[in-house]
């Protein structure tokens, strides 16, 4: 990859583009920080019990609007004996009925929204006289359905049902009667595409004394449900970012495209993969989402994953062949792909378990939201084996890539050594790849510096950075956005840089000051041999 | 619709047009009813407020004398019943934790029915136990309205508008979500509870200092729990709410503040610290001032409490005599301070116990009886 763009620009041109890059990346962080709202927003939801009287499991059971259910306020305990009380719990629904209602008007999920995730919260209270296992299964019978605006209020329509068990960690400090215990968030539903306006869920815990149904299952009093959704502005400001970077990157593309194919020589290894990391990156910043507004799409979570997967990959795959492109020992030989597979492979891996753990997850909840890969021990082993995989390839990547860094360095420092022994041509070539290299070397470790930076502050922190009484700064958002823009602004700035250089161009000029440097070259040998034989 | 309306006889039909003639009579009918308890505490919703009549009644005697009701109160008025009944059940619930609260102490909590001030004449005395009493219940009341509305059942609730600085619309829900805990609850509690109180009197003071510092222990329970969520269920995203603690959690950090009570008096704002906020001219102050300042989450009272040791039908105090006390207890329970020194007499009681119980979803507990000789303690 001879003669690139980076190498033949003025240091004044490189410090202006550098600095519009950085206005660019600056802007992205405070467009998140200042007019995103937070990625996403937690909704918490108490269960309305609803007596059901005849067992009717086919009836939705909802809290607001005509032919709402008839309501339990508390459940108190008997101590009877009667056969009465024993089939109560088959009669008590919990029905969520969401988003609620707020200042006096009706709320409905827009399609902006993008997923819903439902968790659970279970209020167990302590009695003295039948504690309950600190771990407890528990089963559920639960239901989702929906409405659409203008539907009448009744019409609720069935969406996915399931019959799913749970583990339920429970623990108490103060072993009192009436105090509660402290349980494990329990994961309940995860819907790929939030395309309906209105949802009621229906749970049901279910006694079967045959089944051993629910019998180590403490007083269940109430029931929270976390409603999680992506927040509506969050995605337009993501949406619109990935709108405005698209043309951009599939431009850049082009533009470098054509600077290779004016070139007399066929593309080389490294140009093949800058311009698989672009398809890749233009392939993410392609704004799909925006199909969800029309389209039930439930896969689009699924599709995002391996998006963002596909791009990683590439990235991580550019790193490494960037890296062995520039060991400077034989540079015909590992100009293949085939040459890296052994690097490659890592990263192979790696992503190919994360993409079946995904679909092990993901994929399942397209048939039954209600499905978590988590909630059985076979499940959990099977996720975890996966996770510990590709977390196995990413060490061993980031053990090459390392290594191959690490070559690199020393090779550099030998030819330093000898460089002021060189010919003209040769050594301005080693420049060029040191330069090169370390020019990218500082940027993907600034690069790389800052996501892990970004996300680190981002978990310690509570998520808002208040500047003064007015001015909040939404730091979640500000990292997601300021990441994304980062890495694409990473991958502009590479094709841009890496291009082939004007000045590498057949004519004139250069066929001119190439024999001259041939001319020089000659010359000097002509000397040096004169300088030989004189001595 | 009307007549079944009256024939539930439930005055919330009051606000609609078509029985409007009929509900005019009605209500001028009960006006002149409940004029008696123009000054009934709404306390007594607590024990009598599980019907809906009664809460709107009172909410309607309330918002015709709007002189009481500040102006941000006018807006209370327009809310529909079902925030009543929050009110009501948050007046029981403060009620059931006072008495569990109390139950092993010299004063039980106990309430009277037929009196207007839900407690007898304990709580016109500015003591400590007044003070609980008055946090536990506004602490109730914005207990209780939260819940309503994370059930839904409220259309008044709102969202944290602080945070987008937008005025309430649909849009803005779908653009950044609701942030909203138990503001709205607690709102609510600060302008119905307050308004009750004159705030330029002593005893004013207090009782806002106190049900402020109810409302802001529930704030101070609250558990954040997170989640996490993101590309294949990494922690690339996290969101976070906060979980309401149990009404018995929020009644046990009450006693403890309780316990912890300081004593205050009154004192006039200087002129300059006046000229700087103009609400209002006078503050509490430590009444020893070695102590330090009471913050706004502990509570405080102005005067001693009775020792509630003898009956005094006109405090509403039942006295501890016959009593039930734990022998050898060096707390409020144990017999030597409960029965205030005048010995307590043992019974040996034969008592039929639950043993061997096994509870059963959702509401059953199947035990075994057990036959046990008991020792118990009574006061004299």
């Amino acid at each position: 990859m001879p003669g690139v763009i980076l190498e033949n620009l003025s240091g004044r041109k490189l410090f202006v583009l550098v600095s519009i890059l950085l206005i660019g990346q600056f802007i992205c962080f405070l467009i998140g920080g200042l007019i995103a709202p937070t990625p996403s927003s937690a909704d918490t939801i108490l269960a309305t019990k609803c007596h059901d009287a005849g067992n009717n499991s086919d009836k939705w059971f909802y809290v607001r609007g005509k032919g709402k259910c008839n309501t339990i306020e508390d459940l108190k305990l008997k101590y009877s004996d009667t056969e009465t009380q024993k089939h109560m719990a088959n009669h008590i629904v919990f029905a969520f009925q969401i988003p609620t209602p707020r200042d006096n008007m009706v709320l409905d999920y827009s399609r902006w929204q993008q997923n819903l995730i439902g968790v659970l919260m279970f209020e167990v209270v302590y009695n003295p006289e039948a504690e309950m296992e600190p771990r407890t299964v528990i089963s559920m019978d639960a239901r989702l359905g929906y409405r659409n605006y203008g539907d009448a209020e009744d019409d609720w329509k069935y969406y996915a049902s399931s019959f799913e068990t749970r583990t339920l960690d429970c623990s108490i400090e103060v072993k009192k009667a009436g105090h509660h215990y402290n349980c494990s968030i329990v994961p309940l539903f995860e819907l790929g595409s939030l395309h309906h306006d209105y949802y009621v869920i229906n749970i049901r815990l279910p006694v079967d004394s045959d089944r051993k149904l629910n019998h180590g299952l403490g007083f269940v009093t109430d029931m929270w449900l976390v409603a999680i959704n992506q927040n509506g502005g969050y995605t337009k400001v993501w949406m619109s970012m990935k709108v405005t970077f698209f043309p951009i990157i599939v431009a850049i593309m082009i533009w470098s495209w054509n600077r290779i194919h004016q070139l007399s020589r066929s593309p080389v290894l490294l140009e093949y993969m800058l311009l698989f990391l672009g398809c890749a990156l233009t392939f993410l910043n392609m704004p799909l989402e925006l199909f969800t507004l029309l389209f039930d799409l439930p896969f689009m979570l699924l599709f995002g994953d391996i998006r963002q997967g596909i791009f990683y990959a590439a990235l991580l795959s550019f790193w490494l062949v960037f890296a062995g492109e520039h060991l400077m020992l034989q540079d015909e030989q590992k100009n293949h792909l085939r040459m890296y597979w052994k690097h490659l492979s890592g990263v192979a891996i790696g992503c190919i378990s994360l993409f079946i753990f995904d679909l092990c997850e993901r994929g399942i909840q397209l048939r039954n939201p209600f499905y978590s890969i988590w909630v059985t021990d076979l499940g959990t082993h099977l996720a975890l084996t996966f996770i510990i995989l590709a977390g196995i390839s990413a060490a061993l990547y980031f053990f090459f890539l390392s290594y191959m860094i690490w070559q690199v360095f020393t090779n550099i420092s030998v030819k330093r050594a000898t460089l002021p022994n060189m010919s003209n041509v040769r050594r301005l070539h080693y420049e060029g790849i040191i330069y090169r290299f370390k020019f990218l070397m500082l940027a993907t470790l600034l690069c790389a510096a800052m996501t892990v930076i970004g996300f680190i502050l981002d978990q310690i922190s509570e998520g808002r950075w208040k500047w003064d009484e007015d001015l909040y700064l939404e730091y979640t958002s500000a990292v997601h956005t300021g990441v994304y823009g980062m890495w694409n602004i990473y991958i502009f700035a590479l094709i841009v840089l890496y291009s082939p250089s004007h000045k590498q161009w057949p004519s004139e000029a250069d066929l001119a000051s190439t024999t001259e440097i041939e001319f020089n070259e000659i010359s000097s040998l002509t000397s040096f041999s004169r300088k030989a034989a004189l001595d | 619709m009307c007549a079944k309306l009256r024939l539930l006889g439930i005055g919330m039909a009051l606000a609609r047009r078509e029985c409007l003639h009929s509900a005019i009579l009605f209500f001028f009918l009960l006006l002149g009813f409940f004029l008696d308890s123009a000054h009934a505490n709404w306390r007594t919703l607590g024990l009598t407020g599980i019907n809906p009549a009664g809460a709107a009644i009172y909410l309607r005697e309330k918002c015709t004398r709007p002189k009481h009701f500040g102006e941000k109160l006018s807006s209370i008025c327009s809310y529909n019943d079902n925030i009543l009944q929050a009110v009501a059940n948050g007046a029981k619930m403060g009620i059931e934790e006072c008495q569990h609260q109390f139950s092993m102490s010299r004063w039980n909590c106990s309430t009277f029915a037929n009196t207007t001030s839900v407690f007898g004449g304990v709580t016109d005395i500015r003591s400590r136990e007044t003070a609980y009493v008055f946090a536990i219940s506004s602490a109730g009341v914005a207990y209780s309205v939260t819940k309503a509305c994370s059930k839904g059942e409220l259309n008044e609730c709102s969202c944290d508008h602080k945070v987008h600085k937008r005025k309430p619309r649909r849009g803005n829900w779908q653009w950044g979500g609701c942030s909203e805990d138990i503001n709205f609850g607690e709102k609510f509690s600060r302008t119905f509870v307050d308004s009750e109180e004159n705030s330029e009197s002593a005893f004013g003071l207090m009782n806002i200092h106190n049900n402020e510092a109810g409302r802001r222990i529930i704030r101070s329970q609250m558990k954040r729990i997170c989640k996490c969520h993101g590309m294949s269920g990494s922690c690339n995203v996290r969101v976070c709410w906060r979980k309401l603690p149990t009404f018995r959690a929020i009644g046990d950090v009450l006693m403890q503040r309780y316990e912890g009570a300081s004593y205050v008096r009154v004192v006039e704002r200087r002129q300059k610290d006046e000229e700087k906020r103009k609400k209002r001219g006078k503050k509490l102050r430590a009444a020893n001032p070695i102590f330090k300042q009471p913050n706004r989450t502990e509570l405080v009272f102005l005067d001693p409490s009775p020792d509630y040791c003898e009956r005094n039908e006109t405090l509403g105090i039942l006295g501890t005599h016959g009593r039930q006390c734990v022998q050898g207890s060096p707390r409020v329970d144990g017999c030597s301070i409960l029965c205030c020194g005048r010995g307590y007499q043992t019974k040996i009681r034969e008592v039929e116990e639950n043993c061997n119980c096994k509870f059963f979803w959702c509401c059953k507990v199947k035990c075994e009886t057990c036959h046990s000789k008991k020792e118990e303690h009574f006061c004299n």
